[in-house]
């Protein structure tokens, strides 16, 4: 079964910024359809009165990565489409991959080392023989 | 910005040249030299490499083919073969198998490396007894091909 792996979204703006007019209108509009199409996911909305920074949404994930991203001057469809993109997202970080595969265990029948081939009279101590 | 005159356009000062310069430099950390400090000479060498590094992407497959030959051969040299009569028998054999995981295989699974090195074997000798001792003997077994349709 799918879990998502977004925890929250914070949207922290302040309600007389001009560059948060979007997302004023973000809030106003297409908050509670985008909270209703994800309903794992916890939107907290807090203005913060005055000048404060600048407008941001902030995701958090299941694994504790927090993901900022600015949302100054922008229209509430974009805020939309951002939001759904860090909702499908996980919160690995995003970083170029340096192999697509990876196991914990590689090999089934012993790593190969020099004596894999040799006789095995070479390696072997008992009472009367000794290592060549 | 829209600026409504060129009076104003005048007036107005770049405040992100630290920013730009370090988009630059942060490629470069790991250079020798001034060029991982100074933004002149930085600037050429981070061209320079990002040059090189794409024209290298077509170096590196023919670097990592030439290394995986060399560890089959090495391994097949460890059970009696060489390696044009390793990988020729194996395909006469019909065994596709690359040589990126021929290289797996030996290093990892040894054991299955030693049993394909074994096929190539007999394949081999079944070669030799069709080619000089033409006539009445019966047909290799490993010899057969199977026929996919």
């Amino acid at each position: 079964r799918y879990v998502r792996q977004l925890q929250r979204l914070q949207l922290l703006f302040s309600p007389t910024a001009a560059d948060a007019r979007g997302a004023r209108q973000f809030v106003e509009e297409a908050a509670q359809d985008f909270a209703r199409q994800h309903p794992d996911v916890v939107l907290y909305v807090s203005p913060h009165s005055g000048q404060g920074p600048a407008p941001v949404l902030r995701a958090e994930y299941l694994n504790g990565t927090v993901r900022e991203e600015l949302i100054a001057s922008k229209t509430s469809e974009e805020i939309v489409q951002l939001a759904t993109k860090l909702a499908n997202q996980s919160g690995l970080d995003i970083i170029r991959i340096r192999k697509p595969f990876h196991t914990d265990n590689p090999s089934v029948q012993g790593q190969w080392h020099p004596l894999t081939n040799k006789p095995s009279i070479l390696t072997v101590q008992g009472p009367r023989l000794k290592p060549q | 910005m829209v600026v409504l005159s060129a009076a104003r356009w005048v007036r107005s000062r770049l405040t992100d040249r630290f920013w730009r310069v370090q988009e630059v430099l942060k490629y470069a950390r790991h250079f020798r030299g001034r060029k991982n400090r100074c933004f002149k000479l930085a600037v050429r060498s981070v061209r320079r490499a990002f040059v090189r590094s794409t024209k290298a992407r077509r170096e590196k497959k023919r670097f990592l083919r030439s290394l995986w030959i060399t560890r089959i051969e090495a391994a097949s040299l460890e059970h009696g073969l060489k390696y044009p009569a390793f990988i020729s028998n194996l395909l006469k054999s019909q065994v596709e198998l690359n040589r990126k995981v021929l290289a797996d295989l030996a290093i990892y699974e040894p054991k299955t490396f030693k049993s394909l090195a074994a096929l190539a074997q007999r394949r081999r000798q079944e070669g030799f007894l069709a080619a000089l001792g033409d006539g009445k003997e019966p047909e290799g077994i490993f010899s057969r091909i199977v026929h996919h349709h």
